[in-house]
């Protein structure tokens, strides 16, 4: 049960704000291609498992589009993988997937725009999936225009058109879908907020259409998106699982979301919910057309239940039917640390980072003293809290708020000295204290349920009081604590938060948690942060159209942001650390996924 | 008997009626709003109001349970589409009807626990009998207290145990999972062995004493030496006479073992990651999934209600003086 | 040689405290036709001793020494089958609490044709009718019907008929009823007995009728054994022990009793002091430590030393001499048992 309250953390999230979950593509020098390992061993504290230098990730041409995918060395077709999960997924209807597991499901389902590739020599791109290519921009940045490949065609044998992919965008404004992005609607409608609903309110089901000036199709063929603003990261938001393609002669409304037609390499023969799902090949699929999907194993048969325990003890063991699974989103159990230190296991073991960055955010309102906010980030024992989150096989020490897998990330980028001293300095933050005449400051904790959580909390506490301020804890259930520190009248100082990014670009990370116009109940500026800098900065570098230099300037806010006004206290980096089995080939962990790629796995046959 | 299975039917429905307004009413004195786990990510008020709406949740909770209430007797009409009575809802979190969801985890947790009692009831009053036959001997003490080690063990402490050494490390037993009984009996059989096997350990301790004591108990009766001053044989007096007078404090038992059994289905379908009714509750309260929680609650109270009549019946079968007064 | 011939009986019972005695040396004989009564408190040991004629004892944890011949068949050491085949056959028992000593689970005509099933090897349909034959003869109105009652749907005294039923149903030529009245009530008690006698005569068995209760002895026995701490300590035809009891506890038996006939308003004088502890009994006289004449022994410490002997045919286990007893019985005894002030 450790486990189930140990993922919330990061589902109960997931499930809303935080499943925010897609990852950066980026490459980890050890990603390697052919069977077994690869990956760096889980590390934790270890910083010197994080990348040096992190490259941004280039968007494919026609060429790098075009089928078949490179093959993975030594791989085979063939065969059946068994796929371990613990949560059986609650959608199929690719526009209400937001959660990390739903989405390793929906990859190997369906195909969209657009998608991202892990070379074999490590490297990634954005290739075009339906589409060409990776997209064609212009009046700058404010129109894209993609083109469809011939032969796509869902598994009911029929074709796949721009009027499909018209479909699959209008019914994302319709209200009975309220779990995905919303990043592409939002940008299409100009709004913020829920308001992109009001363009399309009932989406196309009542013979309403998007005009032409927003979303046009000349053709069977051709998709044009037209934006008020420049939206560079168009390619990357199509990557998306939530805007993978749906049929629209095949929608059956809120139905679809228990039985989709399906684009990509398979289809769901059997779905059990809560048991078990069995994929087969989807007969409709042609390789030819799929630059990004190896598609090697016949079957997977996917059951669900299987709590990380359960998980890390058969792929462990590697025993009968489980040399033949994997699990896509179940870690190892901090409690199994000793045991996959054995070589053989680790051998059997695939290493990453998630994108989730934790930090402890300080209220704005409330803590106004800069001194004060310095004194708690000194005062932090960041070996304590990571400690409660499975110590090295969790997580690693962060010292921004820029996941390792982001571009532009700077290693040794540390500005309170947290990496240097992991214990924390409460001498220092007594210091700062008696300079603000503020010993014995009081503190309004919040945090949840979860034992992880309370145990985080009890470290940071102590340290605090230690360092002079008095502290009131006080906790709410898990579901419910997202909720309560959204509220802008919180009454809280200082309150753990998750973030991830959406994609590899820190615009899916600073906007969302540093611009103060957004401060609203139920936005995530948990800090209330409202900087003229700020704002202004942010607006400047979504415009940029260069990736390589927006991906520098939003590591130099992100710096002048945590030094000038200390917004939240950057705590750890979470890690994933992927099992197989001996029998399955082809693992790497994929930074985009943030899990293991599951289109280049492959059986291994006698 | 037809109207004593009427009267106690006419009692079940209405335990089944309270239990769902306590459950119902419960589920909301805590403040929360399950609508919070299915808004996505930009959950502003408004976004917040059309879950809400499209989850049913705006409406006051009074007249929420009565339209659940009419959804069970006369069925209801949702978006999702129509659901005929009994309509236990469409799920919080997949939409699907909590109906389909239940019928298709119940045989996991019927098989666990029927499977499991058959096994540790055949093992635990087949050794009890064993140890009353031969009171006071070896076997008998060593049984004695070999129950008392096994039964005070917990199944989140054997399970694991069990399954490195019999499944990982020796390979001696299958790996547990479920199998359908309709589709593949072997399979099936072969997934629930080792579970069974675990629940046995525990339970079997359990019946193991009971049964002894009871029969030793019997075996003192009077109607018993009467029975052996006629002449009759040691197995008849025995089976016929102690054991038949044994059975009423046993079947006690196990109608309130099959009561915790179900409630302890939750731990040992998360220690061998059997998809069952247990584990659907905690699913369904981890994620404010009010109708499948509702549904869940109703059907483990069905069963312990059912078990409780099944149990009446059976001490009407062994005890003429319960079925003639 | 006598129908049924009890040698020098000895049963003890292992205990965690020790070795119970609790029967310890009895010899009576029993004629066809004729019925002992075995009186005694409770604890004396006169059901413990019947129960071994019928092999009941649990040989794991009872020792049984001595001899029990029944029609010339040594019974102790036979095996399980051979008893088996006597029990309910040639010698059957009835029990004081009909209402436990009848299975509640199965109905009268069952648990009545059972024995007569298996020792007869009859059919399911002749045992049945025989079962309503023998409710008939012990008294059972509606024989037909109430066959298939259960024991709880019959009173108590129906429930003792049924019991004796069942006992007879194979002929037995050994009835040993253990306090068959004591549960019920005083008329029914009658009629209890009166059928016992009625019984025998038509049958001709041999009953050893154990009770308290002499005067449940005088109604029905032909002798009278007067059990004590395990042991016969007088022995007599009803007339002779009724009449001029020889030992004191007999005596004292007599006195704590009440009577049905002459003075009723008698005082009842209970024996002082409680049997001695079977685990250790005394060296000597196992009745000596409650014995109000024990003084009058020459010398007295003979009865604290040495174990008195019964003699074979009437007399009594004691120390005192034939002349001390019948003067301190007609002094002492038998104005305070005749209700004469004092």
């Amino acid at each position: 049960m450790t486990i189930t309250t140990r993922r919330r953390t990061l589902s109960g999230r997931g499930t809303r704000a935080a499943s925010l979950a897609l990852a950066g593509a980026l490459l980890l020098g050890a990603c390697s291609s052919g069977g077994g390992g690869g990956g760096d061993t889980p590390g934790g504290g270890d910083r010197d498992t994080a990348p040096e230098t992190l490259q941004t990730i280039e968007f494919a041409d026609a060429a790098g589009s075009t089928g078949p995918a490179e093959e993975v060395p030594g791989a085979r077709s063939g065969g059946t993988i068994r796929v371990l999960q613990e949560t059986s997924p609650d959608h199929l209807d690719p526009a209400q997937i937001y959660v990390a597991h739903e989405m390793t499901i929906a990859r190997l389902l369906h195909r969209g725009l657009t998608t991202t590739r892990l070379h074999n020599d490590g490297s990634y791109s954005v290739v075009g999936d339906l589409a060409t290519d990776a997209g064609t921009v212009s009046d700058e940045g404010r129109t894209w225009t993609y083109t469809l490949k011939d032969d796509i065609y869902f598994n009911d044998g029929s074709p796949i058109t721009s009027a499909d992919i018209r479909h699959t965008f209008e019914r994302q404004f319709a209200e009975f879908i309220t779990q995905g992005p919303t990043f592409i609607q939002s940008w299409l409608a100009d709004a913020e907020g829920a308001a992109y609903r009001e363009l399309l309110p009932d989406g196309p089901y009542e013979g309403d259409h998007l005009p032409d000036s927003v979303l046009e199709t000349p053709d069977e063929k051709t998709i044009v998106f037209h934006f008020a603003q420049p939206q560079n990261d168009l390619p990357y938001a199509l990557t998306l699982p939530g805007y993978f393609a749906v049929s629209r002669e095949g929608d059956t409304k809120e139905n679809y979301d228990q039985d989709p037609l399906t684009s990509g390499p398979y289809q769901i023969e059997d779905f059990r919910p809560g048991r078990s799902m069995t994929l087969t090949r989807n007969e409709h699929w042609v390789p030819g057309t799929d630059a990004a999907r190896n598609a090697y194993p016949d079957r997977y048969e996917i059951t669900f239940g299987h709590s990380q325990d359960d998980s890390t003890g058969r792929l462990t063991a590697d025993n009968g039917d489980n040399q033949y699974a994997i699990s896509f989103n179940n870690g190892i159990d901090a409690g199994s640390a000793e045991v996959v230190q054995d070589p053989a296991v680790q051998e059997r073991m695939v290493s990453g980072y998630q994108v989730f960055v934790a930090s402890l955010v300080i209220n704005q309102d409330t803590v106004t003293d800069k001194r004060v906010r310095e004194a708690i980030a000194h005062a932090i024992p960041l070996n304590g809290v990571l400690n409660a989150y499975g110590g090295a096989i969790g997580g690693a020490y962060a010292g921004g708020f820029i996941s390792p897998l982001l571009p532009g990330y700077e290693h040794d980028y540390d500005p309170y000295g947290k990496l240097a001293l992991p214990q924390g300095d409460t001498e220092r933050a007594r210091q700062l204290l008696e300079e603000a005449d503020a010993v014995g400051y009081e503190l309004n904790y919040l945090h949840h349920v979860a034992p992880e959580d309370q145990q985080a909390a009890v470290a940071i506490a102590d340290a605090l009081e230690t360092a002079g301020f008095s502290v009131n804890r006080s906790e709410v259930p898990t579901e419910q604590y997202y909720d309560t520190i959204g509220q802008v009248d919180n009454g809280y100082d200082i309150y753990r938060s998750n973030w991830g990014h959406d994609w590899l670009s820190a615009a899916t990370v600073i906007p969302a948690q540093y611009d103060g116009r957004t401060i609203q109940d139920g936005a995530s500026n948990y800090s209330h942060i409202n900087q003229d800098y700020i704002n202004e900065e942010i607006d400047r570098i979504l415009l940029l159209s260069d990736a390589d230099e927006a991906a520098t300037a939003w590591f130099e806010l992100q710096k002048r942001i945590l030094e000038e006004d200390l917004p939240a206290v950057p705590l750890f980096y979470y890690k994933q650390n992927i099992l197989h089995g001996s029998r399955i080939g082809g693992a790497v962990f994929n930074n985009d996924f943030s899990t293991v790629d599951m289109h280049r796995l492959y059986v291994i046959q006698d | 008997m037809l109207r004593f299975l009427f009267r106690r039917s006419l009692g079940a429905v209405a335990i089944l009626l309270i239990i769902s307004a306590v459950t119902f009413f419960l589920f909301y004195a805590i403040p929360r709003n399950p609508a919070l786990l299915a808004c996505g990510k930009v959950c502003t008020p408004d976004q917040l109001a059309i879950v809400e709406r499209n989850l049913g949740i705006d409406k006051p909770v009074p007249v929420q349970y009565w339209e659940y209430m009419i959804g069970i007797f006369a069925g209801r009409d949702f978006a999702a589409g129509p659901c005929p009575a009994p309509c236990l809802g469409f799920s919080f979190a997949d939409n699907r009807p909590v109906l389909d969801t239940i019928l298709d985890r119940l045989p996991t947790t019927v098989s666990l626990t029927l499977g499991g009692a058959v096994v540790f009831l055949f093992l635990g009053l087949g050794l009890g009998m064993l140890a009353a036959w031969r009171r006071g001997t070896l076997l008998d003490k060593v049984m004695s207290s070999t129950s008392l080690v096994l039964s005070s063990m917990q199944i989140y402490f054997l399970g694991p145990l069990a399954l490195a050494l019999f499944v990982y490390q020796t390979q001696l037993l299958p790996q547990p999972q479920y199998v359908p009984l309709t589709e593949d009996p072997l399979g099936w059989f072969k997934g629930l062995l080792l579970p069974w096997l675990v629940l046995s350990t525990i339970f079997t301790a359990n019946y193991t004493r009971m049964a002894r004591a009871t029969l030793i108990e019997q075996l003192q009766e009077e109607h018993v030496r009467t029975a052996r001053a006629k002449g009759m044989s040691r197995p008849t007096v025995f089976f016929r006479y102690a054991w038949r007078g044994s059975l009423i404090p046993i079947v006690t038992i196990i109608g309130i073992d099959m009561g915790s059994l179900f409630g302890g289905a939750m731990v040992t379908e998360y220690t061998f990651a059997l998809p069952g009714l247990g584990r659907l509750a905690v699913e369904s309260v981890t994620k404010s999934n009010l109708p499948m929680l509702m549904g869940v609650m109703l059907f483990a109270a069905l069963m312990i209600v059912l078990f409780n009549i099944v149990v009446d019946a059976a001490y009407a079968l062994i005890d003429p003086r319960v079925r003639l007064s | 040689m006598s129908y049924l011939s009890v040698r020098d009986l000895r049963v003890h019972f292992g205990t965690e405290d020790g070795v119970v005695k609790a029967v310890d040396g009895l010899s009576f004989d029993l004629e066809r036709g004729r019925t002992l009564g075995i009186v005694g408190e409770s604890g004396s040991g006169k059901s413990v001793a019947n129960q071994a004629v019928l092999g009941l004892h649990n040989p794991r944890t009872t020792t049984i020494a001595g001899g029990i011949e029944l029609d010339g068949q040594q019974l102790i050491g036979a095996g399980e089958r051979q008893l088996q085949r006597l029990r309910g056959n040639k010698a059957a028992m009835i029990f004081q609490d009909p209402l436990t000593a009848l299975s509640p689970y199965y109905t009268i005509g069952r648990q009545i044709a059972e024995p007569y099933r298996k020792h007869r090897g009859a059919g399911k349909r002749e045992a049945r009718e025989r079962a309503i034959e023998m409710l008939g003869k012990v008294g059972i109105p509606n024989p037909r019907q109430r066959v298939d009652d259960y024991p709880h749907q019959f009173s108590g005294g129906m429930r003792q008929r049924a019991m004796i039923a069942m006992a007879l149903v194979c002929d037995p030529d050994l009835l040993i009823a253990d306090e068959p009245t004591t549960a019920l009530d005083v008329t029914v008690q009658a009629q209890i007995l009166d059928l016992l006698r009625d019984l025998q005569q038509e049958f001709g068995s041999a009953i050893i009728l154990i009770t308290h209760d002499l005067g449940v002895v005088s109604q029905v026995s032909d002798d009278v054994l007067v059990m004590y701490a395990g042991r016969a300590v007088e022995r007599g035809t009803v007339r002779e022990v009724l009449r001029r009891p020889q030992h004191p506890y007999t005596w004292g038996l007599l006195g704590s009793m009440p009577r049905l006939t002459g003075d009723t308003e008698r005082e009842l004088l209970p024996i002082p002091g409680s049997p001695p502890s079977l685990l250790h009994p005394p060296a000597g006289c196992p009745f000596a430590p409650r014995c109000a004449h024990r003084d009058a022994v020459d010398p007295p410490e003979r009865c604290t030393e040495e174990r008195p002997a019964l003699p074979d045919g009437r007399g009594a286990a004691c120390h005192l001499d034939a002349g001390q007893r019948r003067t301190l019985f007609d002094v002492h005894v038998r104005p305070r048992l005749e209700g004469q002030p004092r």
